[in-house]
């Protein structure tokens, strides 16, 4: 095993007022989005075929090109690209999270990718000759096709939820104990029905966007690719299940620890619900008709299930990007002992690109450990703006807090670094609440770095949350 | 080192290396086709009506493309991967220090993947005929602008003592005197990839390459082949002096030396050998099997020879033996025999796929 070092530094980028987080969770919730959309799509088209095999459909087969070639358009390009910008976007936030998953998983990925090539090429071979193809070859194409695209989030949910739950791996670092972690099986069961239910709603605003089929073929064609929205029942069962499987802190910022946790959860929770339930008890139960407006509605609320649902998980694994082993900043856990000794921005290579903004050398090392230990969550004033966060904070209410952080709020990682380093983040916040003045004293009381020394020593270097803090730390 | 890479390297360093070579020339087929395939076609289509229609080739490359650029995205995973592990902190810093100018890459590739379908959709066959050239060239140059910021990725990899001032200076850019000839060995070597994959292309799907031309028409599609790869030839190995010059003369002596003088030996007879099979055809205005087979060797020589070199140039920009550590641990990690199971069985259904709709299809 090579030992981590506490800290890789890389240039930091800047998003300007915007979050970074926002970023990468924009741009993942949009690619999961149309991945489980053409994972579900194969489902959903194997049975389409297997119905007009058997005879029980008699417009499967044309609606099954048409949509096939929609899934093209949609998912080989938007989910393709995404797929490859969402590695690029997690460099540009986290270049050392992706670079440990990397390192930790390149085999799963390297699996996952002979998945993507018969993905792809079974894919558009249907696409390109499908309509040529005699029955039973068109379905072996497809069934070989949603096995290819369900592989894929085999692979990649085992690494994902590993992020979160990594169980066994902590101690023995084993691909596969990391792999098949706590949250593997529910997560991908979820997913699954996430997928054929997003790929059946697609289905009903295509089945009114496509020409060609009357009312009465559309409405039979509703109700045939709603089926597969029946597995939604089992949803509400196998979210209880993932979210046991959370651990206790995290499980507590859904349920009621953290207001944006809490409410996103709910989100994704009541749009579920909204779809699950019309789904239910209108279209299959009622065979009610689906038009286009309201199948376009079912659809946005399954992209907003899908957006809090990604919001929680993204944000529940926190103080952590991978759990009990790399900080949301990037920091090692078992590396803040000696960025407390050593400095966070002592070895930090990259200048600032304003350092002749700042009136002193102090303000200068406050805007580097920023950089370094809070840029990736906060803004210095933009979106979630440490300024604001400790605006109504007392000079040494900010000392306390930020040497205590994991203290202050119990998802926020330990300061690593030293004394000093937190009075110049101290003083950097005052300097720009005081609208950034040309002149501001550089601070030199011993007694408060003492002070602030102390209270770092009472928080540990530890997380905030006192069972997580008592686990040994993950080498 | 006194071998030829990947042989003087560490076990584990060189088995990456191997696995990252070997990915990235199968990524490379498939982004050659499509960076020379959208060129000749807005070539082509700047050339008239008349003559795009009398040119099979922009045919099959209006057909094919949407496919093989989809190909080209999904071929590339496995490179980036494996660049990754090997070059993980330089690949990660390159893409920092651009940042918004090196993400621009994504939106851009979207727009060029979707207009290569709306080159070939319904919708625009019922336009004027200039909305054909203007979206070929759109194209184009979307590509090119792709080519050209991973040849600035790369450039800046190699160079450390750059990144803090590059940073520093806010910049998105980065100036390099090898920046333009690189990009241009890169774009010239598509084109001789291109002609020999078009020359199959219309073999299997029965495109009569070696047809006598109509009067009028200008040459006949071996002739246009022979045209392409010869330019592309010429172009790649003008640029490839070009490029030689601006690199040190310490990396000039390491490469031309024995990590990859070899390499450079063979790249040399492969384009010698293609440029000769293209002359041959040129003359006698058909291309035969054998011949074509003679090229497709050369072809394939010199792209692994290429890559080689390539790395080479890499390698005395980066210390290997800081990684060799973390590599040798890596190679340890469990999931490579689960891997090649699935690479075979994967692979064998690709083919099984490819043979059923030929099959059914005929």
């Amino acid at each position: 095993m090579v030992c981590m070092p506490p800290l890789e530094y890389f240039p930091v980028i800047d998003v300007g007022p915007l979050m970074k987080g926002l970023v990468i969770g924009g741009l993942g919730i949009f690619h999961v989005f149309l991945a489980q959309f053409a994972i579900g799509g194969g489902m959903l088209l194997s049975y389409l075929q297997w119905l007009h095999m058997r005879g029980t459909c008699r417009l499967a087969r044309r609606f099954a090109d048409d949509y096939f070639k929609m899934l093209v358009l949609v998912s080989f390009v938007l989910g393709a690209v995404t797929g490859v910008a969402m590695w690029f976007t997690s460099i540009q936030v986290s270049p050392r999270t992706i670079a440990t998953m990397v390192r930790e998983f390149h085999w799963v990925w390297a699996t996952e990718w002979t998945f993507f090539c018969l993905e792809v090429v079974a894919g558009y071979l249907f696409y390109r000759y499908g309509p040529r193809l005699a029955d039973p070859a068109r379905l072996q194409l497809l069934l070989l096709y949603s096995a290819a695209s369900w592989m894929s989030l085999f692979w990649i949910n085992g690494i994902l939820s590993w992020q979160l739950t990594p169980g066994a791996w902590l101690e023995s670092h084993d691909v596969w104990a990391g792999f098949f972690n706590p949250g593997f099986l529910p997560s991908l069961i979820f997913r699954t029905i996430s997928a054929a239910a997003i790929a059946a709603l697609a289905a009903c605003v295509l089945v009114n966007a496509v020409g060609g089929f009357n009312r009465e073929e559309r409405h039979e064609l509703v109700a045939v690719c709603a089926r597969p929205l029946v597995a939604m029942l089992a949803m509400p069962l196998v979210g209880a299940w993932y979210l046991a499987t959370m651990p206790a802190d995290s499980r507590g910022w859904t349920t009621g620890g953290s207001v944006p946790m809490t409410l996103f959860l709910t989100m994704a929770v009541g749009s579920s619900t909204l779809v699950g339930l019309y789904a239910v008890v209108a279209i299959l139960r009622q065979r009610l008709y689906v038009n286009g407006a309201t199948a376009t509605l079912l659809l946005a609320l399954a992209f907003a299930a899908t957006a809090g649902g990604e919001f929680v998980r993204e944000g529940v694994r926190k103080p952590f990007t991978i759990r009990e082993y790399l900080y949301s900043n990037s920091i090692a856990r078992d590396g803040i002992e000696q960025l407390r000794q050593r400095g966070s921005a002592t070895d930090d290579p990259y200048p600032l690109r304003d350092a002749a903004a700042y009136p002193n050398a102090q303000l200068v090392l406050g805007a580097k450990v920023f950089r370094v230990q809070c840029s990736v969550c906060h803004t210095l004033e933009g979106m979630n703006a440490v300024c604001d966060l400790a605006a109504t904070w007392s000079i040494d209410q900010r000392r306390l807090n930020i040497a205590q952080l994991q203290r202050t709020k119990p998802f926020m990682p330990p300061f690593a670094g030293t004394p000093a380093e937190v009075e110049a983040v101290v003083q950097l916040i005052g300097w720009i609440r005081a609208g950034k003045p040309r002149a501001w004293e550089q601070t030199h009381d011993a007694s408060v770095l003492e002070q602030i020394g102390r209270w770092l020593d009472e928080a540990g270097t530890g997380p905030g949350d006192p069972q997580l803090a008592a686990a040994e730390p993950s080498r | 080192m006194n071998a030829a890479i990947p042989f003087g390297l560490p076990g584990a360093t060189a088995f990456y290396l191997t696995l990252y070579l070997a990915t990235f020339v199968v990524h490379m087929v498939f982004m050659h086709y499509v960076l020379a395939g959208a060129t000749y076609l807005a070539c082509g289509r700047l050339m008239g009506r008349a003559r795009c229609a009398a040119c099979e080739w922009q045919g099959i490359l209006l057909d094919w493309l949407p496919f093989a650029t989809g190909l080209a995205i999904t071929a590339g995973v496995a490179p980036l991967l494996f660049v990754q592990m090997l070059y993980g902190r330089e690949f990660a810093t390159a893409n920092l220090l651009l940042s918004h100018r090196w993400m621009a890459i994504m939106p851009v590739l979207i727009v060029c993947f979707y207009l290569l379908y709306l080159q070939k959709s319904a919708w625009i066959s019922r336009r004027p005929w200039v909305w054909r050239p203007l979206v070929a060239v759109v194209v184009c140059v979307g590509f090119l602008f792709i080519a050209l910021s991973w040849t600035e990725n790369h450039l800046l990899m190699l160079d450390h003592a750059a990144w803090p001032r590059l940073y520093e200076s806010g910049g998105l850019r980065y100036k390099s005197p090898g920046l333009l000839p690189r990009l241009a060995v890169w774009f010239f070597l598509a084109f001789p990839s291109l002609a020999i994959e078009l020359a199959w292309q219309g073999r299997l799907t029965g495109v009569g390459i070696d047809a006598t031309p109509q009067p009028g028409t200008g040459l006949s599609p071996v002739r246009r082949l022979a045209l392409t790869a010869g330019a592309g030839l010429v172009g790649c190995a003008t640029a490839g002096l070009l490029y030689w010059s601006t690199l040190p003369a310490a990396v000039r002596t390491a490469v031309a030396g024995p990590l990859a003088g070899p390499w450079l030996a063979m790249l040399g007879a492969a384009l010698v050998v293609q440029a000769a099979v293209w002359l041959i055809a040129a003359i006698r205005g058909r291309l035969s099997s054998p011949l074509l087979l003679v090229a497709t060797g050369g072809w394939i020589v010199g792209l692994v020879a290429v890559a080689l070199v390539r790395e080479a140039i890499r390698l005395n920009s980066v210390d290997v033996a800081a990684s060799a550590a973390s590599l040798a641990a890596a190679l340890r990690i469990g999931g490579l025999p689960v891997f090649l199971v699935f690479a075979v069985l994967n692979a064998a259904a690709i083919v099984w796929c490819i043979r059923t709709v030929r099959a059914t299809a005929r």
